[in-house]
């Protein structure tokens, strides 16, 4: 019979004493957390601070982005429309009279009185909640404008969540793709002119709340608190097991409607969140905030840090903010001979990195064409690069390096390391405690080998002997363990 | 193969009720609309007709690059519009840049080299072949001292084109494809996403957003004047040159994968990859040949487009759109049937300009214009929902 | 009124009937085993019952209730689970994970309450991990301790049929169909498995369909045997008589002409020995 409790596999501890343990180390880690942020936001630059909020914002979308791609395995492409649909929503509600007056005037705008009276403001003063109309209670206004704008992109997760159900794969990814474009196109059409303003959209948004570490941070560690929750919780191992196996799944009870739909919502609600963040750090609504290359960041953000761990989501997420905020070195102008030393130290990186590869997963030969061929390369282009001839005169503008670069390092983690940098590997204060053995000791590794071959130790007894009796003197053949 | 779920009866009737009511819609509308305006004539139903003939047939040869590759190894080639969009830019810089210096021509020589290696490949047995191989020098050297010649004329621009863009093809399905054949769908989608904005980027790389006007000098674009009605249309060799080139490519294309080895080969991998593979079928081989072809297609068909439209950026090559509405056309005719993919891209080249005629500004009317491209993706959207496996279809299901 | 009852039941794949016209029942407590040839249609039987087809013509009964046009989770709830014959584990989930999300389905706390974690939520997985101990236990220790935690790729292929086996068991159905359950077990694995069926029944109460090859495992603790094919019935009883009956074995062995030992007239080409 069993003696112990089955020890939990999740995040989350069941033992009581190790949730209490968990708690503790948490609250500490985020008060941690809390002074590290205090102190960046007094002491860094604004560049700093600016690029921290990034991360926040776009690690809410990520975050969010990840429950469909990486725990209910469906891949998604058009988590951009649901952030400009938040971004929108928010903005809209957001905006002073002053900018809302500029609109008017501007002439060339398209939104009639009815859309521009969208406001918080006002909602605010039919609801006879005018105190909360103050310039001093605008966080207020902000934040329930951000999560109107989360619920109607919600909604819109609803629609797009529908697919999902007929179906897979490729196919799938191509239409919630078709989604998130469709969106964004017709958002400058007629139909959406009078509450988008068109291809003009709003300026003056306000940005302090967006480019605040605060703020921002706040939402992000309610995101992750609700995704890992779900995650790790009865739904979220539902989920996973539609990624698994979906007729499996299915075959075990999981309804598989309800649980796509669910993800998609939850997901567009945590991304419509994001949208209005963003809108706030940009100070501003534009079409060109929403295209598609906002999902392909989010997309190398999850690939590279790990679909399968938040925790490495929101690595591969602070690299992709990185990139983006400090990547301004990339895209300057440089004459053709730094250029061509700069490809030359690529290619030797590359051929250092096929070779490592080669060495630590013991492929032979290691010095493969994919070792040798970059080397080369590297050579002739520092020697070419050194001689500085007549043709290399000129220089060349970086125009996009940041993107390319980015889409690089995508190609090399899904050839090398699809499972991402971290893996599948979530952080849980149980995992650094080692509470879930995985490992069997020397006395159940023992057990084991006699369960399946009672001939290599005939003496001692096991609780399955009696249970099955198996008789000993059949002849044993290699079992399983 | 067993599908999931109950099999109706099809109603054959009832596609060609479909078909003949919206020609009879269409006809209808085209009298509605001459009625009320002069000049809705005939003219301007022609110029219509022939663009949408232009557009049908340059989809098609973007579609059929992505349903070739969807029938062998089922995966969206999400980098297909990009190889298109490198046919126009190949294409551009030899007929722009030539003569190069000995360094660029050194490297484009072995490029196209490589092409003219993978292109008498298709038809030979072994790859070891002399021929193979003699055709590779020669073309290398000739190569060499033509790029520096002098400049070169649009249809040799052209050829080159497809040769370099078939190559850039093969490598990206060996580099990147290749090492995934094994993986997990979605790595596999999200690799072709990566490949997709890298050549974007360097597109974008190349070209820095300004205007660049794709005009060689070629006689193509003389025009040509077409009577209708008691008026005249102005056009020019183009409307007969881009249907007739892709009719020849196709037809190049059906006997290739009818009459030849390697074209049975890819069929019979298209069907059952493993057991073609067991029967003696090199399914790399079959694999690299149908991302050449492809690309080759796709690159003459950026070639035209540049010619047709006159630029490179207006409607731009760079960017989603022709790749996504080719891959709509792929998806509607079929995906996995080379018939198919024509037929939809018809329906498609039509749809988008024929209809948009249909619908123009009148009076307070502004016209369909700025739903165009909305209407590409929700088209597809509502195919694949609808009936995914197309007009010509095949049913994919899942073995319990 | 018997726990399953199918009846009449059919269905055809393009021109292929893969089951045609099949009647049976399953009382409660019973241990019913499917045999046939391969192709016999007996996947596709209880692909049927499970609502991964529906049938052309006919009628699956469960507890009174009609199955068919059921989604196979609705079935699941109704109380009817199965394994599959190659095996359709959640590979990256580990042992615990895969029998506890076979409970997901009974769950009855909300959304909410499982993001905040309320002690109804906790309760409910407290009561779900023990659950999930219990019925792993029935293949003793060997999937408790360390191999609870470890993802299901790593096992053996025994004993990934095992926690199949108890995924299915804590789904909280009263009926399982099991397809092949000792299928790549040697016999000693067999001989384990036989015992532990039984004991399913008789302590766990479950009523089993089983489809087998093994005759042995089949002869041990079949109540009934039903042998399939080419999609029909042609024989049920029970195990003796069903293996005497010559249209079993014409159906796995052919024809008694065919079967014919060479004898010494084929040895000799013709002429006598």
């Amino acid at each position: 019979m069993v003696t112990r409790s089955a020890t939990p596999t999740t995040v989350d501890a069941v033992n009581p004493q190790r949730r209490l343990r968990n708690l503790m180390l948490s609250l500490g880690a985020a008060a941690l957390g809390v002074l590290v942020l205090y102190l960046l936001d007094g002491l860094g630059s604004s560049k700093l601070t600016q690029a921290l909020a990034l991360f926040a914002i776009w690690g809410i979308a990520t975050v969010s982005l990840n429950l469909i791609n990486g725990t209910l395995g469906i891949l998604s492409l058009g988590h951009h429309g649901f952030m400009l649909i938040g971004g929108y929503t928010t903005g809209l509600l957001t905006l002073s009279e002053a900018s809302r007056q500029n609109i008017v005037n501007s002439g060339r705008s398209t939104m009639t009185d009815g859309t521009l009276a969208l406001s918080v403001t006002n909602l605010f003063n039919t609801l006879g909640l005018t105190g909360l109309t103050t310039p001093e209670t605008e966080w207020v206004r902000f934040v329930v404008a951000v999560l109107i704008g989360g619920l109607v992109a919600a909604v819109v997760g609803l629609i797009v969540g529908f697919p999902s159900l007929r179906l897979r794969g490729d196919y799938l990814a191509i239409v919630t793709f078709g989604f998130g474009e469709v969106i964004r196109l017709s958002a400058s059409t007629r139909i959406f002119s009078p509450i988008t303003n068109g291809a003009l959209g709003f300026a003056g948004v306000n940005g302090s709340f967006g480019k605040s570490v605060w703020w921002t941070f706040g939402f992000l560690a309610l995101t992750v608190f609700v995704i890992s929750k779900i995650k790790y919780s009865s739904y979220g191992r539902a989920m996973q097991a539609i990624r698994e196996d979906e007729v499996a799944a299915e075959a075990m009870g999981v309804n598989l409607a309800y649980h796509k739909v669910l993800g998609f919502v939850i997901s567009a609600l945590f991304a419509g969140i994001a949208g209005g963040l963003w809108v706030s750090w940009l100070a501003g609504v534009r079409l060109e905030y929403f295209l598609f290359q906002l999902t392909f960041f989010f997309l190398v953000a999850i690939s590279a840090g790990g679909t399968g761990s938040i925790t490495g989501v929101l690595l591969g997420t602070a690299l992709v903010v990185f990139v983006r905020q400090y990547g301004d070195p990339l895209e300057e102008t440089y004459s053709l001979q730094t250029w061509l030393y700069l490809a030359a130290a690529v290619m030797a990186l590359a051929s250092v990195g096929a070779f490592a590869l080669r060495h630590f997963r013991r492929i032979r030969p290691r010095f493969h064409l994919s070792v040798l061929v970059p080397a080369v390369l590297a050579v002739v282009g520092v020697i070419v690069a050194s001689l500085d001839p007549a043709f290399l005169d000129g220089t060349f503008r970086g125009f996009g390096m940041r993107a390319i670069f980015l889409s690089v390092l995508l190609i090399v983690i899904m050839v090398f390391r699809p499972e991402g940098i971290v893996g599948r590997t979530e952080f849980s204060w149980g995992r650094l405690f080692g509470d879930d053995r995985s490992q069997p000791t020397e006395e159940e590794r023992r057990q084991d080998a006699w369960l399946s071959n009672p001939a290599l130790n005939p003496g001692a007894a096991g609780p399955l002997t009696s249970a099955t009796g198996t008789d000993p003197s059949t002849p044993s053949r290699e079992g399983s363990a | 193969m067993a599908s999931l779920g109950s099999t109706r009866r099809s109603r054959r009737w009832l596609p060609y009720v479909v078909v003949g009511g919206l020609l009879l819609l269409i006809v209808l509308r085209m009298f509605y609309l001459m009625s009320l305006e002069g000049r809705f004539n005939g003219a301007f139903f022609l110029r219509a007709l022939i663009d949408s003939v232009k557009l049908g047939s340059l989809y098609a040869l973007i579609a059929l690059g992505y349903t070739m590759v969807y029938g062998i190894i089922r995966l969206i080639n999400f980098a297909h519009g990009e190889v298109f969009m490198v046919g126009a830019f190949v294409t551009y810089f030899l007929f722009t840049v030539t003569p190069y210096g000995w360094v660029s021509a050194l490297f484009l020589a072995m490029v196209l080299a490589f092409g003219v290696n993978r292109l008498v490949a298709l038809f030979r047995a072994s790859p070891r072949d002399p021929l193979t191989w003699a055709a590779t020098a020669v073309s290398f050297v000739a190569l060499f001292f033509l790029l520096q010649a002098g400049t070169w004329p649009f249809w040799a621009a052209l050829i080159g084109s497809m040769l370099a863009t078939g190559v850039l093809g093969v490598a990206i399905e060996r580099i990147t494809y290749q090492p995934l054949r094994t993986a997990p769908r979605n790595s596999l989608l999200i690799t072709a996403i990566a490949v997709s904005a890298l050549l974007q980027n360097l597109g974008l790389l190349t070209l820095t957003n300004r205007q660049t006007p794709f005009r060689p000098p070629t006689a193509l674009l003389d025009p040509i004047q077409l009577p209708i009605d008691g008026l005249v249309v102005q056009t020019n060799g183009l409307f007969f040159a881009i249907p007739l080139l892709t009719v020849v490519l196709v037809l190049v294309l059906h006997n290739f994968v009818r009459r030849t080895r390697l074209g049975r080969a890819m069929r019979a991998a298209a069907q059952d990859a493993e057991t073609a593979q067991m029967m003696g079928v090199s399914v790399n081989k079959v694999i690299s040949t149908t991302f050449f072809i492809g690309s080759v297609l796709a690159a003459a068909g950026g070639a035209l487009w540049g010619l047709n439209f006159g630029s490179l950026n207006q409607p731009a090559v760079l960017g989603i759109l022709p790749g996504i509405k080719a891959f709509a056309a792929a998806v509607i005719g079929g995906i996995g049937s080379l018939p198919g993919a024509v037929i939809g891209a018809v329906i498609i080249g039509f749809s988008e300009s024929f209809l948009t005629a249909l619908f123009p500004r009148t009076g307070d009317f502004q016209g369909i214009t700025e739903y165009k491209d909305t209407f590409a993706f929700i088209l597809l959207i509502v195919v694949l929902l609808i009936k995914p496996s197309g007009i010509v279809g095949e049913d994919l299901s899942e073995k319990v | 009124m018997a726990l399953l009852e199918v009846k009449n039941l059919s269905k055809s794949f393009g021109g292929l009937m893969a089951t045609r016209d099949v009647t049976f029942e399953v009382g409660e407590g019973e241990i019913v085993s499917i045999i046939g040839p391969n192709g016999a249609g007996k996947s596709t039987l209880f692909n049927l019952i499970t609502g991964v087809y529906r049938p052309d013509v006919g009628e699956v009964t469960f507890e009174g209730k009609s199955l068919v046009g059921l989604k196979p989770n609705q079935i699941v709830d109704r109380g009817v689970a199965r394994t599959f014959q190659n095996l359709r584990l959640f590979t990256n989930m580990t042992v615990l994970e895969n029998v506890l999300v076979s409970q997901h389905h009974r769950q009855r706390t909300t959304l909410l309450s499982s993001i905040l974690r309320l002690p109804g939520y906790r309760r409910q997985e407290r009561a779900a991990r023990e659950l999930a101990a219990e019925k792993l236990e029935f293949f003793g220790p060997r999937l408790l301790s360390f191999r609870l935690n470890q993802p299901v790729l790593v096992l053996s292929y025994a004993n990934r049929r095992r926690t199949e086996m108890a995924r299915a068991m804590a789904t909280g159905a009263k009926l399982l169909l099991l397809d092949e359950p000792s299928a790549g077990m040697n016999p000693k694995e067999t001989v384990e498995i036989t015992q532990i069926i039984r004991r399913m029944r008789d302590e766990g109460g479950y009523t089993i369909v089983l489809v087998e090859h093994k005759m042995n495992l089949v002869g041990e603790i079949s109540d009934r045997v039903i042998v399939l094919d080419y999609g029909v019935k042609i024989a049920e009883g029970a195990y003796r008589q069903v293996v005497d009956d010559p249209k079993v074995i014409e159906a796995y062995l052919g024809k008694r002409d065919d079967r014919d030992a060479p004898d010494a007239r084929d040895l000799t080409n013709g002429s006598a020995p």
